[in-house]
């Protein structure tokens, strides 16, 4: 029988497993280099919105909380804040939450298109204008972690940057922008998931994964094969 | 001592060096990213557990009206919340967070009954064990202020962290979240803190390992041959031997 000439077998594994995987490991370097060079809290767009001020309450003029509860029986949560400069009680309720007016104690009806855009405006950071209001019924594909329903305010600029609120209470549920949607894009080729781009457990991911690690290790061998080994070739003259 | 000389050896050298450290990162990565494939996302956990739906605050309960509460001062935020089956009132005053029972307007401290109550509303496994951080450790380190750690008796060795300033459960983590942190580091390059993505050491390896396989792949088009592909054509009479065919 023959002796196997490891070098060549190593060197036509490597490439066989490459021509297989290459385009994916490429897709996965050129992805994460994305994901790295963009910093995290950019995409997140951090820098969109406003941070809310915390101004003291004047608790005195405010509905006692034991009859907003009374209200609305089986609430696990009760909190004060602001609606545009207005004391509102939120009410997380099991179907959802709710705004109770703090001066009244009356709930307050879901937001009309008027208030969502002035609400808007006032947590957006930039200078465009709004461009888009629509309240969706359902969700597009940058919200798919989010249930419906919501106002999607879209601003104008290259980056075409797009609050999404809470119909309810007014509430900033999201944030996104063109740099988002890119970072979400590569993450659904870094991870192999192109339905809904979440599920990092795939069977395609594993198999691509584990046969890019055995191309690595293979490529690894050769690289320190390709090395020259003095130590040897004096023992062979020797 | 050798004085080291700007030669071309030299940059052969690194050259090697810097070769053999970056291919050890670009296997570390294919490693890391196949054990993170493999783990169960759903067992590593720690994303949704905050999500499980909240108790309802008791029925029936006289809560107290939050401004009768003596001494917070102005408060910028109340919040009136159920904490292990008593209400209570959570008031941002000046000088901090403070917790006050919603009926009488008491002073409530989170100590370790209350941790382990709370814990044990999202795994009733035994607790083993509960011990007070002063600051978050790695695996809580999404969260900040003092907070107390309950270990379960679980087969996941399961931690839950809660607040000890709010009382709020803030995260379970168990052994399989462990491992994927260990990868999800090696993944990462921030061998320190384990969050950060965006350091420079990883953009530039990152870069030299876009390189890499970009360069990899262009060599792909380079080291095949028609031979490789011979195999395909196995089934066709086998061409004579002769000179046309030496290489």
């Amino acid at each position: 029988m023959a002796k196997v000439r490891w070098p060549l077998v190593v060197r036509r594994f490597h490439k066989w497993l490459a021509l297989i995987v290459g385009v994916q490991v490429v897709l996965w370097t050129v992805t994460g280099v994305y994901m790295v060079v963009v910093h995290i809290d950019t995409i997140h767009g951090d820098h969109l919105v406003r941070a809310p001020i915390a101004e003291p309450f004047d608790l005195a003029a405010v509905t006692p909380p034991a009859r907003i509860a009374a209200a609305a029986p089986g609430a696990s949560e009760l909190r004060l804040q602001r609606l545009l400069d207005r004391p509102v009680w939120r009410v997380e309720t099991p179907d959802g939450a709710a705004l109770y007016d703090a001066a009244s104690g009356a709930r307050l009806a879901p937001l009309a298109e008027r208030a969502i855009r002035t609400l808007a405006r006032r947590i957006y950071a930039g200078r465009g204008d709004i461009v888009a209001v629509r309240l969706l019924t359902e969700a597009p594909l940058e919200m798919q972690s989010r249930a419906p329903p919501y106002w999607q305010v879209e601003f104008e600029g290259w980056n075409r940057p797009t609050l999404y609120l809470s119909p309810m209470t007014g509430e900033l549920i999201s944030r996104r922008h063109a740099l988002w949607r890119v970072f979400d894009f590569a993450w659904m080729l870094h991870i192999m998931d192109y339905e809904d781009r979440t599920n990092v457990n795939n069977p395609l991911l594993r198999i691509a994964t584990w046969s890019a690690l055995a191309m690595a290790l293979s490529g690894a061998w050769l690289l320190l094969w390709s090395f020259p080994r003095r130590k040897k070739k004096k023992k062979a003259a020797a | 001592m050798k004085r080291i000389r700007l030669s071309p050896l030299l940059f052969r050298r690194i050259h090697k060096w810097v070769g053999l450290i970056l291919g050890l990162q670009f296997v570390l990565w294919a490693f890391s990213g196949s054990m993170m494939a493999l783990l169960d996302m759903d067992e590593v956990g720690g994303h949704d557990m905050a999500m499980a739906a909240a108790p309802p605050l008791p029925a029936n309960a006289a809560f107290i009206d939050p401004a009768a509460i003596p001494g917070t001062g102005p408060v910028s935020g109340v919040t009136l919340r159920n904490l292990a089956g008593r209400p209570v009132y959570e008031l941002h005053t000046a000088r901090g967070l403070r917790l006050a029972d919603a009926t009488n307007g008491a002073p409530v401290t989170v100590d370790e009954r209350i941790a382990r109550a709370v814990a044990n509303g999202m795994n009733g496994a035994p607790i083993r064990s509960v011990e007070a951080l002063a600051r978050p450790n790695l695996e809580a380190r999404e969260h900040a202020g003092r907070m107390w750690r309950v270990n379960f008796a679980d087969e996941a060795n399961s931690s839950a962290y809660v607040s000890a300033e709010t009382g709020r459960f803030l995260v379970m983590r168990g052994d399989t979240w462990r491992t994927w942190d260990f990868f999800w580091m090696l993944h990462n390059m921030d061998y320190v803190g384990r969050t950060s993505f965006n350091h420079p050491l990883i953009i530039f390896v990152g870069l030299s390992a876009l390189w890499l396989s970009g360069t990899g792949f262009y060599l792909l088009f380079k080291s095949f041959g028609r031979a490789d592909f011979r195999w395909l054509r196995r089934r066709r009479p086998a061409p004579k031997k002769g000179p046309a065919l030496a290489p």
